[in-house]
């Protein structure tokens, strides 16, 4: 059902018709709508589930491994220092295999402390196991969630997914959006049911420790659940749009990329913001395209080689940035990805902290781009340094 | 009395109600020689 | 002929804990107590670490390990699950002194305050054993470990044990009691009257450890019983809040207790430190006052 909404409602709603059982919750800024409307749901009578009003962000997420443990489809939401808070649970979670599906309403990491948005929080722990999903709007935050669970529930991948959405931009942003109804959800997420689970009919020991002999192993096997999950993601996310109009099978992206001299890489709501950019140095002549990346764990590789393999130059924009080393996450992987290409990867970092990113900043990026001049900070107010 | 504070858990009572460790887990604390009111176990020192 | 009787052992042998552990009778007394139809829950410590090397485990109980400050927490949504699954299973919580005293206070403190119905169990060994015997909020007073060790400027742990059944009581716990494996058959009665009272019940369990506390194994349980004879140990029930029985001795000096431990050497060699006993002998005089613990003798008839 198409509405006007604001995207913490949304994401709300798509979580409500995910059928969770166990909600976990602890209030932080951009997130705090989507759990009070989770709460409304559950003090209503329209979401059948346990709701835990947990006293901090670790215990939020214990609370979800405790109950994907038990055998029930959990849910919280959280992002920024309420993430960097859980990230031992974290970890862990992604190590126990536990199916757990998280909103991350994206914002800054303090010092200094920002409720602002860029995407510091998720990208900073992109190396615990979870799979990454990032949205452009508010349809795909919606949609996401479903498709979260479905992979992450998958036997042959038993991962945890981050659902992540720019904080403000579209957390509290009214867009119209395509709501599935219950018949819908039901029929393209069944009921959760783990082959193991704390149960004493068949009891078992979860997240024993494991020595030297043994910890390598459970490493290794994460790692290949994530390029299973290639798979199921294009799988479901093709059935998705068999059902529902809306394909969500590809990891990426791309808007007039094909005869595109400089491509931009970039993740999140800029790029509605980078698509119209283009559109308007396309009528002046110039050959822009976008590469936008929705997957970013599993890393894409091999599709973000093939799509960029054609272009003069690439110029990728970071809302976060890997201090001390050449730039944001998404240009040091994409320059991975590039690698052993002669052609030129430079990287922008911006929007940090909130910071609004503008079709003239995109312009002028380009600009640098064609002239060789990257891998730097951009936007710099020189008066403040 | 020395099947209950046994910290292994090893003593069980057998058919003559007679409690036996399994010298398999035991691990000689000597709990239920110390504990034994009756002062029946004793403890050997393994020799080589 | 007397039929063979069966071994419960829900919590089987074959673990690594150190010969005369005290945690180790815990776990089996507290499975026994549980039974089967229980799901337990452990916070990182000697009892998770000596009980599951993978792939081994000693739990024939369904048992996941939380990490170490969130057990609490974990239990909550274990709890939340069971309830929207229909089941009926128990939930138990296995947590060490620093687990529960120090590191797991906000966990503890959240999940007791949202009323989940849970039995959290602590085992008491009075330091962080599993890491090499450090100093917990646990530690009583004057006692030596390795981050609050005795030495020529010091007398070792310089604060009193923290009151956790206290705290947990003005949380509005239904049941909160102490036990030690001195009485294994208390310990089992008050395990399973925390599990069957409906909401957050706590019961604090003293295990000596004779590789931590520096004594003989075979000591484990004659040292547990000087602990309560001492009055440096109370065991005792509190229900909504109020202490409705304690165990009562015919009190024996504080010095009968210390003398057994290496922890406790240095108050008495190289020179008997008379004031710093006599500091811990009003500790256990506090107790007794406070918990009435006191067996009064009737006056000796001439």
């Amino acid at each position: 059902m198409m509405e006007i909404t604001e995207g913490s409602f949304a994401v709300a709603e798509a979580v409500r018709l995910c059928r969770p059982q166990v909600v976990s919750a602890y209030p932080i800024t951009p997130q705090t709508h989507i759990v009070e409307a989770l709460a409304d749901f559950v003090a209503n009578g329209t979401l059948d589930a346990e709701y835990i009003t947990v006293e901090n962000e670790l215990s939020a997420l214990s609370a979800c491994v405790g109950a994907s443990a038990a055998g029930s489809r959990t849910y919280s939401a959280t992002t920024s220092q309420g993430l960097m808070l859980m990230a031992e649970v974290v970890f862990n979670a992604a190590g126990m295999r536990l199916p757990i599906v998280m909103s991350i309403a994206n914002r800054a990491m303090g010092a200094p402390l920002s409720i602002w948005n860029d995407m510091q929080d998720s990208i900073s722990l992109r190396d615990a196991g979870w799979l990454h999903f990032y949205a452009e709007d508010n349809q795909e935050a919606t949609d996401l969630h479903f498709l979260a669970y479905k992979v992450a529930e998958d036997p042959s991948i038993q991962l945890p997914v981050f659902v992540c959405f720019d904080g403000f931009i579209l957390s509290h942003t009214y867009e119209p959006v395509d709501i599935l109804s219950q018949e819908q959800a039901d029929r393209f997420l069944p009921a959760f049911n783990p082959a193991d689970k704390l149960d004493a009919k068949d009891p078992m020991s979860f997240g024993m420790y494991a020595t030297p002999d043994y910890y390598l192993e459970f490493r290794y096997e994460m790692d290949e659940a994530q390029k299973r999950a290639k798979d199921a993601i294009a799988k479901y996310g093709k059935e998705f749009g068999t059902l529902f109009g809306r394909d969500y099978s590809a990891f990426i992206e791309t808007y007039r990329l094909d005869d595109a001299e400089t491509a931009i890489v970039a993740m999140g709501s800029m790029c509605g913001t980078v698509k119209d950019a283009i559109d308007e140095m396309r009528a002046a002549g110039k050959k822009v395209g976008l590469l936008r990346i929705r997957v970013f764990r599993p890393f894409p590789i091999e599709e973000v080689a093939k799509a960029l393999a054609h272009v003069k130059r690439v110029a990728v924009l970071d809302k976060n940035v890997s201090l001390g080393s050449r730039g944001g996450a998404t240009a040091i992987e994409v320059r991975d990805a590039m690698y052993g290409s002669a052609i030129p990867v430079k990287g922008y970092i911006l929007g940090l902290g909130g910071r609004d990113i503008r079709k003239k900043d995109i312009r002028e990026i380009v600009s640098l781009s064609e002239k060789g001049i990257g891998d730097q900070f951009f936007g710099l107010k020189k008066e403040l340094i | 009395m020395c099947r209950t504070l046994c910290p292994e858990g090893c003593i069980s009572e057998d058919a003559g109600g007679f409690f036996d460790p399994d010298f398999a887990y035991c691990k000689g604390c000597g709990i239920c020689a110390t504990e034994c009111p009756k002062e029946a176990i004793t403890m050997k020192k393994e020799e080589k | 002929m007397a039929e063979q009787k069966k071994t419960c052992d829900l919590f089987d042998c074959g673990h690594r804990a150190c010969g005369g552990c005290g945690a180790s009778l815990v776990a089996r007394l507290v499975t026994e107590a549980a039974g089967p139809e229980s799901i337990f829950v452990s916070s990182t410590g000697c009892m998770e670490v000596f009980s599951t090397p993978y792939p081994e485990t000693a739990w024939k109980v369904p048992w996941i390990h939380s990490l170490f400050e969130n057990a609490a927490a974990v239990a909550s949504g274990i709890e939340a699950s069971l309830k929207k699954q229909g089941r009926k299973e128990k939930i138990v919580i296995m947590a060490g002194d620093g687990a529960t005293f120090d590191i797991g206070m906000i966990s503890i403190s959240g999940a007791f305050e949202r009323g989940h119905d849970f039995t959290y169990v602590c085992y008491d060994n009075e330091a962080y054993m599993n890491t090499g015997i450090q100093r917990s909020g646990a530690t009583p007073y004057d006692a030596s470990t390795t981050t609050s060790p005795a030495g020529s400027h010091s007398f070792g742990n310089k604060r009193p044990k923290k009151d956790m059944p206290g705290i947990l009581a003005a949380h509005g716990a239904p049941y909160v009691a102490t036990a030690s494996i001195a009485y294994p058959a208390d310990l089992k009665q008050k395990v399973e009257k925390a599990i069957n009272t409906p909401g957050p019940c706590y019961v604090q369990i003293h295990a000596p450890c004779c590789t931590g506390w520096g004594f003989e194994g075979e000591q484990t349980i004659a040292i547990a019983k000087l602990a309560i004879e001492t009055g440096l140990w109370v065991n005792f029930e509190m229900v909504d809040g109020k202490v409705t029985k304690a165990k009562k001795v015919v009190r024996k000096p504080v010095e009968e207790y210390l003398k057994t431990q290496k922890r406790f050497r240095h108050l008495f060699k190289p020179t008997r430190q008379d004031a710093e006993i006599a500091t811990i002998q009003a500790i256990a005089d506090r107790n007794a006052e406070k918990y009435g613990i006191d067996i009064k003798l009737p006056p000796k008839k001439e």
